[in-house]
């Protein structure tokens, strides 16, 4: 009797989750519209393509080997387009400035007249203060060096750090690129000469105009691959070969996020259910308070679940279509329906802690929302935990959205099985149970309501 | 399960009842004793804050008192409510509906909750429809139901499963004569069946309807009879709103 109960209050909250439009917008539409949206946003879909590399504009008043060689090197690395004519003029840095400002563009390179020359002398000066043979000294005649006009990166505002750090740090690369080439240049120059002087000097008339050809020249025609490679490996549980990307990594993120958020339809359901007196009408019957939170409970996990696989086929369907690489779920869809669940039922014991406490629907459809983003915040689903000062790193490992990520990554990329989610898992039921314990002893309090 | 026989035929007997709500000093209810007899509709009357919602909520389960007992068919409310839960219906002065479902879908929800299924639940959704008028419209949700139709779905929730004692909050707040009147006369038809505990500000409702009547104020009883002894007992009053009003005095209550 007790199941047929609890199954005729599961089928009621289905049918009136069924009914109500605005709520299954909430529940279904906005987790997958969300899991697309941020997806395709930070997916660097276009990049292939061309279409999505950062606009930057290039003023080159050195136009000279320096200039050259940071075109050049930015040219190659894919990751940027250069413009050098805006509306068929040549852009100044006036005009330069304004666009980077108003946002149109993300940087600007500004190459000074003259730094290669100032580049070259400086180099030269350098490797001859290196070089002491002989008598020659080297680092004893150390010369002034000149000025080198600054290279200058204009960019825009609204840029984030690592961007525009990443910029500059790919810039220096280029230089540095470039330094080392100049002085290996002079270097092969001078190194020659001075081995000719001090060799003529120390020979006095033995010297000889054959000994010439036998002074070691340096050839500079090496292969220019790096002679080392950085090879990218991905540290993993299982045998996952494919390199995370992407969509395996937002797509659990923010399903957890839409999961999470039934914690405001299901508050709301039971402080209507309080405030008409539908609770006490149902509290007067006999049936469970048990009973009734239950077939709230499972109506919602099942809408959970629901959300989970619609996700899941996005992910694996629309994904390809739209351009983005294709969801590998990895290796264990057990694992994964464990993880689900016990995300849905953290996420409905939640709600219902929320109704029980909650006086008001604004209260608790307010709190509700913000909290779950904050956990979201805290659980790594919009900046990962690793990035975050420790002391929200601390905080964070409280958070059951962290929880759920880090157990949804385990499986997604990092080929985990049901045995490495299980602590995650663990934690998860046991905020479920403890959320709706609170709820239950809450309410057995207020009002010493009889509730059994 | 005690009968209403052994309890020589009153169905409810609540004795020395006290409740003092957290963070007050004033007992809501402060010595409410009463008994009910089996076939009788019972008005419970007082003005705002007299403590009869505290009173129902009490002997309908839904509230521990902080002393005293009520028992119900000889059951002890406080300590069985379970038991006492089958027994009772409770009409709430909400509409306690949901919107969204229909009247009979209500009607059947209802009725699971109380152990009712199969071909027995579908009769009894049938005649509580047809009981409070509502056949035409069984199958509209209820959110399209006139103010007069929603109390009259709330009332068919509440007998559905023909409880012995039905509590009344209220039932005929808001709506039109012709609503308030098949209410009444539903409610009057039931009597041979059902015990019922009837509250109400519309003091001719309860001079029409209730056998007996018990006046509340400051959680006390001030009187108690049926409404001709009452009217009767207090020269000048010619019905039970002019008694009321002197008994409880004319000041507003909040």
């Amino acid at each position: 009797m007790a199941m047929h109960k609890l199954w005729s209050s599961v089928y009621k909250e289905l049918t009136l989750l069924y009914r109500d439009f605005t709520g299954l917008l909430v529940l279904f539409v906005m987790p997958v519209v969300l899991v697309i949206v941020v997806t395709l946003v930070q997916e660097n879909v276009l990049k292939s393509m061309g279409e999505t590399r950062t606009q930057v504009l290039l003023i080159d008043n050195d136009g000279q080997t320096v200039g050259h060689g940071i075109e050049e090197s930015l040219r190659k690395s894919g990751f940027v387009a250069i413009i050098k004519e805006l509306n068929g003029n040549k852009i100044d840095i006036v005009m330069a400035k304004k666009a980077v400002a108003k946002g149109e563009f993300q940087f600007c390179i500004m190459i000074p007249e003259g730094i290669t020359e100032a580049f070259r002398k400086k180099a030269k000066q350098s490797v001859k203060n290196s070089i002491t043979i002989g008598d020659i000294k080297g680092r004893a005649q150390i010369e002034k060096s000149p000025d080198i006009p600054d290279l200058l990166v204009y960019f825009d505002p609204a840029l984030r750090e690592t961007f525009w750090r990443g910029m500059i740090g790919s810039l220096e690369k280029v230089i540095l690129g470039i330094e080392a080439s100049e002085k290996m240049k002079i270097f092969s120059e001078l190194l020659p000469i001075g081995i000719e002087t001090a060799t003529k000097k120390a020979m006095g008339p033995m010297w000889s105009e054959e000994f010439k050809s036998a002074i070691p020249r340096i050839h500079l025609e090496w292969d220019n691959k790096p002679l080392m490679a950085v090879k990218e490996k991905v540290s993993q549980y299982g045998n996952l070969t494919k390199t995370p990307n992407t969509v395996q990594q937002n797509v659990p993120a923010w399903t957890l996020f839409g999961m999470f958020f039934v914690v405001v339809p299901l508050c709301g359901s039971l402080i209507r259910e309080r405030q008409n007196g539908m609770l006490a009408r149902l509290l007067t019957m006999p049936i469970s308070y048990l009973t009734i939170i239950s077939g709230k409970i499972i109506a919602y996990v099942i809408i959970c679940m629901v959300q989970f696989v619609l996700i899941m086929i996005v992910g694996k369907v629309l994904f390809p279509l739209l351009g983005t690489s294709v969801l590998d779920a990895g290796s264990s869809p057990a694992a994964l329906i464990l993880i689900a669940l016990s995300a849905a039922l953290a996420a409905s014991g939640y709600g219902i802690l929320l109704g029980t406490i909650a006086r008001t629907y604004e209260q608790a459809s307010m709190f509700g929302a913000v909290s779950v983003v904050i956990a979201a915040a805290l659980g790594g689903i919009m900046v990962p935990v690793f990035v975050m000062p420790k002391i929200m790193q601390d905080i964070s490992i409280f958070s059951p959205l962290s929880w759920g990520l880090n157990a949804f990554l385990n499986v997604f990329v990092r080929g985990g099985d049901v045995k490495s989610i299980l602590p995650e898992v663990g934690l998860m039921l046991s905020f479920f149970l403890s959320t709706t314990f609170i709820a239950w002893f809450y309410m057995s309090q207020r009002g010493r309501i009889h509730i059994q | 399960m005690s009968t209403v026989e052994s309890t020589n035929g009153k169905i409810l007997v609540a004795k020395n009842l006290v409740e003092v709500y957290r963070g007050t000093s004033q007992p809501a209810l402060d010595g409410l004793s009463i008994s009910i007899n089996a076939g009788e509709i019972f008005g419970l009357l007082g003005p705002n804050g007299a403590g009869k919602t505290t009173a129902i909520s009490i002997m309908n389960t839904l509230l521990k008192p902080t002393s005293g007992s009520v028992t119900i068919c000889g059951i002890d409310v406080v300590r069985y409510p379970s038991r006492v839960k089958g027994l009772i219906g409770f009409v709430p002065q909400g509409i306690a509906l949901y919107s969204n479902l229909t009247a009979r879908e209500n009607l059947r929800f209802f009725g699971r909750m109380y152990g009712l299924s199969g071909k027995e639940l579908e009769k009894r959704i049938s005649e509580g429809i047809e009981l409070v008028g509502l056949k035409e419209s069984a199958d509209q949700r209820v959110f399209t139901f006139s103010g007069g139709m929603k109390r009259r779905a709330n009332l068919a929730a509440g007998i559905l499963h023909k409880p012995r004692l039905l509590f009344l909050d209220e039932p005929t707040v808001g709506i039109d004569p012709q609503s308030r009147n098949l209410i009444l006369e539903r409610l009057a038809a039931m009597r041979d069946r059902t015990t019922m505990v009837y509250t109400t500000h519309y003091m001719e409702e309860a001079e029409l309807l209730c056998s007996y009547v018990v006046i509340i104020d400051a959680g006390r009883i001030i009187a108690e009879g049926s409404p001709g002894e009452l009217i009767n007992g207090i020269p000048g009053c010619s019905n039970l709103e002019a008694l009321f009003i002197t008994l409880t005095g004319k000041q507003l209550r909040d």
